[in-house]
C-alpha cells in the first residue's frame, strides 16, 4: 500500500474535513460499489478512501471541487489496490460498438416511433437492468459513464480523477455510452421488453 | 453554413454534428458550439430524433444517482475512524 504520509490537522480542518467530506460519502460509495462490483470491496475501499483523504486534506487547496478531490483519491486507491483482485476486465470488439445503433434498433422494433421511444422501451427497465447493464462494460468505460452519467462531473474533473487527457475522456466516454446501449438494449430483449429475435454478431452472410 | 430542413438522408453535416451533440446533453464545449448543434437539431428532424435517443439513455443512466447510499454502518465506522485520529 502506498505510504500516505500523515500531516496533522488543525482542529478546525478535522471539523472542516467532518463537515465538508462525510455528506459525499454516498457518491463515493456509489462509486466504489461501480468500480468493484461488491459491496464488501466498496465499504473497505471507501474506509481507505477516507482514511487518505483525511491525512492528506492539509494538502487539499480550499475553494476546489473536493468531491473530484476525493473521487481522485478513491480511483487511484481502486487501481492501486482492488484492481488486481478483480476478474479480468472483457473486452469490447470494435465491431460490436462501430456496427450498433440504438436508433436503427428503435426503428426497426417499432417504425412510428418518433419522439421519446425511451418511453415506450428503455422505460421498462428497472434500476437493477441498467446497473447490470452497466457492470457488463470494461472497467475504463464503466467508470467514464459513471463518473459522467451518475455523478455529472464535467470533462475536466473526469481528466484529473482518471488522470488522462480531455481527448481520452472523450473517447472513452463515446465508446463507452456506444457500448452501454448495446447491453441495454440486450437486457430489455431478455427482459421480454422488446420483442423479435436477438441480433447475434453482426457479421454478413 | 446551412442545412436545408427536413432533409431525410443524412450528409456529412450530419454526421459532423451527430459526432458533437454529447457536448450540448453534457454542457461542454463553448456557447458557440453548442449553439450550432441546437440549430441544426431545430431544423433537421432525423438528427433531432437520434440525438433525444442518446438524451433519454442519459436520463435512464441517471436514475442510479442515489440508488445505493453509504450503508448506516458504514457512515458510523468511518466517523469513528475520523474521531480517533
Amino acid at each position: 500500500m502506498a505510504d500516505v504520509t500523515a500531516v496533522d490537522l488543525s482542529k478546525e480542518e478535522k471539523r472542516r474535513f467532518q463537515e465538508e467530506a462525510l455528506p459525499i460519502l454516498d457518491s463515493l460509495y456509489a462509486g466504489a460499489l461501480r468500480m468493484t462490483r461488491n459491496p464488501a470491496d466498496a465499504e473497505d475501499l471507501v474506509q481507505e478512501t477516507m482514511l487518505r483523504a483525511y491525512r492528506a486534506f492539509a494538502r487539499f487547496e480550499a475553494g476546489t471541487n473536493l468531491k473530484a478531490w476525493l473521487f481522485r483519491i478513491l480511483t487511484n486507491a481502486y487501481i492501486n489496490t482492488y484492481r488486481k483482485k478483480q476478474r479480468e476486465p472483457q473486452k469490447i470488439s470494435q465491431d460490436e460498438i462501430q456496427d450498433f445503433d440504438l436508433y436503427r434498433e428503435l426503428k426497426d422494433h417499432d417504425p412510428d416511433i418518433s419522439r421519446t421511444p425511451e418511453d415506450i422501451v428503455l422505460d421498462g427497465l428497472v434500476d437493477s437492468d441498467i446497473i447490470e447493464a452497466i457492470d457488463d462494460l470494461p472497467e475504463q468505460f464503466r467508470m467514464a459513464v459513471v463518473l459522467s452519467d451518475v455523478e455529472g462531473f464535467s470533462y475536466a474533473e473526469m481528466a484529473e480523477i482518471l488522470d488522462v487527457p480531455l481527448g481520452t475522456v472523450m473517447s472513452r466516454l463515446h465508446r463507452g455510452r456506444k457500448a452501454l446501449q448495446k447491453r441495454l438494449w440486450d437486457v430489455a430483449r431478455d427482459r421480454g421488453i422488446v420483442k423479435g429475435p436477438r441480433k447475434e454478431d453482426p457479421k454478413k452472410g | 453554413m446551412t442545412v436545408p430542413g427536413g432533409r431525410v438522408e443524412m450528409n456529412q453535416y450530419c454526421q459532423e454534428t451527430l459526432a458533437k451533440a454529447y457536448l450540448l446533453l453534457d454542457g461542454e464545449g463553448t456557447p458557440e458550439e453548442r449553439e450550432e448543434i441546437r440549430v441544426h437539431l431545430e431544423e433537421c428532424s432525423p438528427c433531432y430524433e437520434r440525438v433525444g435517443i442518446d438524451a433519454d439513455v442519459k436520463k435512464l443512466i441517471a436514475r442510479l444517482r442515489g440508488c445505493t447510499p453509504c450503508p448506516d454502518q458504514l457512515r458510523t465506522k468511518i466517523s469513528d475512524m475520523l474521531q480517533s485520529q
